[in-house]
Parts: C-alpha cells; sequence; structure tokens
C-alpha cells in the first residue's frame, strides 16, 4: 500500500519452460500486504503457472521470490504454507462427503494431547472463522455435497485462513458462479483485504477484478503486458490482454 | 448474538431464549430448512420441530416445501403476509440488495463489489439476477414481488426515470433506468437520487421520523442531500433539490464533471480526498480512509475533519434556507463518527440563526451505512398500494 515498503512477496524475472513450450519468461509480480493484486490474461498466458510457483507447487526454472525483501525457495505446497502463502485452485480439493469443519482442517486437524481429533475446538474455530468472513453457511456440520458454489469457495477461503496466512491466492473463485454467489465471494476477498492480508487474485471476469483489486498486472504470452490501477478503463486492459496495446516502456 | 440471551434460568426463559434462538436463524439465512435450523441453532431436531410449530401458530414464520439435495423437506421464512418489497441502491462501488416485507422487515440482503465507472447495462443486468436469486433464497417467486425501489447516485427525474443531469454518472445518461429493470422482472420499479433515499428512510423509520422538517446529508463518494419539509420528501424539478455536491465552494476551482466551477465534490468528493493523501499512504480506497480515521491515524483523520468542516458550510447555509428541526448525516464518512460529524455541527453551530431557539441538532443516521437501501425499500412500498395486494396475499396464503 505505500510506496517504498518492502513488498510481501516479490517475484523477479521468473521464467518456466516446458519442453520447448514457455509459460513464463521473465516475469516480475509484486504483492503488498493489504492489497489486492490481480493477474489476467488469455487462457495459457501463465496465469496459473504463476499462481502455482508462488504456492510452492512448480519450481520456476530461473528467477527470484523473495518474501518480505528475503530470497526464498518454495520447494513444495507446505514450505509455501509455512512462510504464510495459502492458496485456493479451481477445482478447491474440498471433500463431498465430508463436512464444513472437516474440510476447513483438512490435513491440519486440531488434536488433544492423546492424539483424539478436538472436534469442538474446531467447531468453534469453523464458526468464528465463518462469521468473521460473514459466510452465510447455516451450519459447519453440513456435508459439503449439500452446499452451493458459492459456500464451497467460501470454505475453501476459510481453509487457507488456518494457519494465519500472509498471502492468499484464489484461481478463478467467481468462475461458474451465480450473481448473488460472485457477490459472496467478492465481499469475502474485500474482507480478506481489510484483514490486511496481500491477495493474488486470478480471473477472467474483468467486471469482478476491477470490482476488488487495487492492481491489476496483465500477463500476454508468459511475459508481463502491462500493469494497471484499479481505475483503468476496461478499454486498456482489454488492449493489454489481446495485445493490440503494448506495455509502455 | 448468542451472548445475549440467557444461559441458564427457568423452563420457559430457556423456551424464550431457544425461539429467539431460532427466529435469529431465520432470519440470518433468509430461509432454512428445519434440518438445517438444528445444525444453525445446535437446538436438538425434535425442539426445533416444536418450536417451529408454535412460531407457526403464532403467525410469525411459514413453511412452505422445498427440496434440498434431492430430498423433500420444510423450508422455514418468516411470515410476510401481504408480500415483499425489493430496494436495489447502485452506487459507484459496490451494490446493494434487500427483500423487505411490509413492515421494512429485512428478510434477504446482499452486496456487490462493483467496478469503478461500471457500465449501466452490465450493473442493471446483475441487480436483476440478483433480486430473483434473493428472493429464490427465502423462498419465493417473483410474482409474489410488489415493487422495487432502485437508488443512483445522480439527480433522478421521477416521471421519466431518466438520469436529470447529464456527465453526472458516466454512461448513465439517457437511460430510462426503471424501465430497463421493469423488463427484466416484469414488475413496478420505482427509481429516486440516493441521498432522496436516504432521506425518506430516515425520516420515516430512521433518526428524523419524529421530525416534520429534516435535512439528510449523504457523504460518499459524492456529496447529496435529501430534504424532508413538513414529513415529504421535495425532489424539486427533475429530481435536482438537495444537489449539494454541485454548490459552488471554491470559485478559482476545477470544473466538475457537471460542467460548473469549484463545485462541493471537486473539493470533497473521493478523488479529491484520496489525492493528498498518495504520496503518504499509497493507493487508498474510501472504505480504508474510514477504517484508518477510525483506528486514529492522524492523516486521514486530518482530511476527513477538513472535509466535515467544507461540507457543514454548505450544509449550514442550505439550512438556513429551509430550516430544518434536525440534520441527519449519513454515508461512508459518516461511520467515522466525530471525526466527520463534529466539523459539521461546528460549522452549524456558528450560524446564529440556526440555533436560535434550541441549538441545530446533527446527528448521524440512525440506519448507518443502510439508509439509502431502507429508503430504496421505502420508496417501493409507499409507491405501491399495499392494501389493493392485501386481498390478493391472503388469499394466496390460504390457498
Amino acid at each position: 500500500m505505500t510506496p517504498g515498503r518492502t513488498p510481501l512477496l516479490a517475484l523477479r524475472q521468473i521464467s518456466k519452460y516446458f519442453g520447448a513450450v514457455e509459460a513464463l519468461v521473465g516475469v516480475d509480480l509484486e504483492v503488498h500486504a493489504h492489497e489486492v493484486v490481480a493477474l489476467v490474461g488469455d487462457n495459457g498466458a501463465g496465469k496459473s503457472t504463476l499462481a502455482k510457483i508462488v504456492a510452492g507447487v512448480l519450481q520456476p526454472d530461473s528467477g527470484l521470490l523473495e518474501i518480505e525483501g528475503a530470497p526464498v525457495t518454495l520447494s513444495s505446497a507446505s514450505a509455501a504454507n509455512r512462510m504464510g502463502i495459502a492458496s485456493v485452485f479451481q477445482d478447491l480439493a474440498l471433500c463431498e462427503n465430508l463436512d464444513v469443519t472437516a474440510n476447513v482442517f483438512l490435513g491440519q486437524e486440531v488434536r488433544n494431547r492423546a492424539g483424539i481429533l478436538h472436534d469442538g475446538e474446531m467447531e468453534t474455530a469453523t464458526r468464528s472463522l465463518l462469521r468473521h468472513l460473514t459466510v452465510r453457511i447455516p451450519s459447519v456440520r453440513t456435508p459439503l455435497r449439500n452446499l452451493s458454489g458459492g459456500q464451497r469457495q467460501a470454505v475453501a477461503i476459510a481453509r487457507t485462513l488456518i494457519g494465519n496466512p500472509r498471502l492468499v491466492v484464489l484461481d478463478e473463485p467467481t468462475a461458474a458462479l451465480s450473481v448473488a454467489q460472485t457477490a459472496e465471494v467478492l465481499t469475502h476477498i474485500e474482507r480478506l483485504r481489510e484483514m490486511g492480508l496481500g491477495v493474488i487474485l486470478i480471473s477472467h471476469n474483468l467486471n469482478d477484478v476491477r470490482a476488488v483489486s487495487d492492481r491489476i498486472e496483465v500477463l500476454r504470452h508468459g511475459r508481463n503486458n502491462g500493469s494497471f490501477r484499479a481505475d483503468a478503463t476496461q478499454e486498456e486492459i482489454l488492449a493489454a490482454i489481446t495485445g493490440a496495446r503494448s506495455p509502455s516502456l | 448474538m448468542r451472548g445475549r440471551l440467557p444461559v441458564s434460568g427457568s423452563q420457559s426463559s430457556l423456551r424464550e431464549a431457544n425461539r429467539a434462538r431460532v427466529v435469529d436463524a431465520v432470519k440470518r439465512h433468509g430461509g432454512l430448512t428445519q434440518v438445517e435450523l438444528t445444525g444453525a441453532t445446535g437446538l436438538s431436531p425434535a425442539t426445533v420441530s416444536t418450536i417451529v410449530k408454535e412460531l407457526l401458530g403464532a403467525g410469525m414464520v411459514e413453511v412452505r416445501p422445498a427440496v434440498r439435495s434431492g430430498r423433500r423437506a420444510q423450508l422455514v421464512t418468516l411470515a410476510h403476509r401481504v408480500g415483499l418489497v425489493a430496494g436495489v441502491v447502485v452506487g459507484y462501488r459496490h451494490m446493494r440488495v434487500a427483500i423487505a416485507d411490509v413492515t421494512h422487515d429485512v428478510v434477504a440482503e446482499q452486496t456487490l463489489p462493483l467496478p469503478a465507472d461500471h457500465r449501466c447495462d452490465t450493473s442493471l443486468d446483475r441487480a436483476a439476477l440478483l433480486v430473483v436469486d434473493l428472493l429464490d433464497r427465502v423462498g419465493v417467486g417473483l410474482d409474489e414481488l410488489l415493487a422495487i425501489g432502485l437508488g443512483i447516485p445522480a439527480p433522478v427525474d421521477a416521471s421519466s426515470g431518466l438520469v436529470a443531469v447529464r456527465g453526472v454518472l458516466r454512461g448513465w445518461d439517457g437511460v430510462p433506468v426503471a424501465q430497463v429493470l421493469e423488463k427484466r422482472l416484469a414488475r413496478p420499479v420505482f427509481v429516486d437520487n440516493d441521498a432522496n433515499l436516504g432521506a425518506l428512510a430516515e425520516s420515516t423509520v430512521g433518526a428524523a421520523r419524529e421530525h416534520h422538517h429534516s435535512l439528510y446529508v449523504r457523504a460518499s463518494h459524492g456529496v447529496g442531500a435529501g430534504v424532508v419539509i413538513g414529513g415529504r420528501l421535495h425532489r424539486g424539478v427533475g429530481g435536482t433539490a438537495g444537489e449539494i455536491g454541485h454548490v459552488q465552494v471554491d470559485p478559482g476551482g476545477r470544473i466538475c464533471v457537471c460542467g460548473s466551477r469549484g463545485c462541493l465534490d471537486t473539493v470533497v468528493g473521493i478523488p479529491a480526498l484520496l489525492e493528498p493523501l498518495r504520496t503518504s499512504h499509497g493507493n487508498l480506497t474510501l472504505r480504508d480512509v474510514v477504517a484508518l480515521a477510525n483506528e486514529g491515524d492522524p492523516g486521514c483523520r486530518e482530511i476527513v475533519a477538513d472535509a466535515g468542516a467544507t461540507v457543514g458550510g454548505v450544509v449550514a447555509n442550505l439550512a438556513t434556507v429551509m430550516g430544518p428541526e434536525r440534520v441527519v448525516v449519513g454515508g461512508e464518512l459518516a461511520e467515522t463518527g466525530e471525526v466527520f460529524l463534529g466539523p459539521v455541527r461546528e460549522a452549524v453551530r456558528r450560524r446564529t440563526l440556526l440555533n436560535q431557539l434550541t441549538p441545530l441538532d446533527v446527528v448521524p443516521a440512525e440506519l448507518g451505512m443502510r439508509a439509502e437501501l431502507m429508503g430504496a425499500v421505502v420508496l417501493a412500498l409507499q409507491s405501491t398500494d399495499v392494501f389493493e395486494n392485501a386481498d390478493d396475499g391472503t388469499q394466496k396464503g390460504s390457498l
């Protein structure tokens, strides 16, 4: 937010190749705390690859990753998690047959000294987490299969907050949602920002992106193709996405 | 919520608490099945069933068949005998939609963040879809919707439904806003300016409900006011009454979007408020400034207080002309409390005439950020003949 302050996350000259495919070529990206940065671009522009690098799922072939100014290597998703980076991917990776609490705490369950699951504590934590995000889910004991798309997205977002992360990566959170559900998810993103987190938002929907982001970074053919403030017009951003306009260098 | 309810006590107070818990849950979620109520309240299925039966008998809730995950279920909603109305308020960066019954009780509500300079067609389209989605949440069809009240941040000519001043709301000029939404939803739509709606709500169910003459000031992305004289909203030609955002405060100032020079909005409108903070605080939104001012950030407090003093000067002049009993201040900036209200009050206090009999009250909006939304609901209710529809409603209920 404040210019000149060390960014929460900085990617410098990141490149990633899949054989002959140039997925990312010398990409730069900075995210500060209390900031929503949107990553937009055409299919195959490298948005998801970049997100996976930030999440620790993929490792860059070259380039530097810095967290609060210190260079780091994110060798796995759990390594990224330990550094305070949490991600929600398009498939959400939730379990249909488990209830909301079990999904939120999946793989990070709270146990008591005897190693037995601490259900009560987890339920209370889930309830307060959902309330904090102003999520409208009637019961934390509802199995996931009974929830709407927007509610599932909310559960996935709530799950990322368990380890008190500093940065949340959301990949296409509003894809295939109704307007009311989109409204809910966008409100959650605003809440994350107000909680002081950095957010990387990946989306195709310029309307949604421009509604909640502070900054919009355009990727095209795996390269940076412009950076816009949220009040930039839709036409300017579209021009950068389609290549009608090159970055002003 | 939960902390408010008695934890222990006699049988009857426990039952009372459980009833409140069930009503609370239904209110918060719009409509819930009995199974969901069990989860939401933590009560046993038997207790929920008993309480729902009691509430049904008392006419407080309605039960209708619904389908949840392929199974038949009983959807419990709050009783709304005569039908519902929708309130929609489109702002610069947010859209709020509420479904309310004839007693102004909101049964479902949703906020949608909007991009800067959002398009008229996209936004109205989303408004229509949101109304339908919310109705779906409370389990009623479009045919039970009596009317829709719509608020937009520009003066609207009530008869034609057009934005009365060109250029104030980019992309909305020449669009018959009410008709567009009416066509989508096939229900009557009534449109008005957002500050007028705030005034309507505050004078009907809010801080000025016991006053005949009141002034509502909305300090948000721009500044607007609603004038209530003799209990009635004064709209003026083309709905332009009370547009204090376009009162001249700086004769040598910048040109405003309306085309005039030095309007109040060019001095305290959001771009003008955020600009001086850019070097020190970086990229902020209006909500950030409000939050930071409340946390005690000196820079943001300074900006908000100065805006309060400038707005206060204009409000004092307007009050001298119309002689209100009370000034109600709403909008985002009013969320900073005395940081903004203090300087407004101070400016009003300095005018002798306004404080001859008793000091002129300057109070925050009782409905807070929901004033405009409630105003849209009130507008829809006032514009509809509820009694004519009442027979309709009861018939539908008995079927």
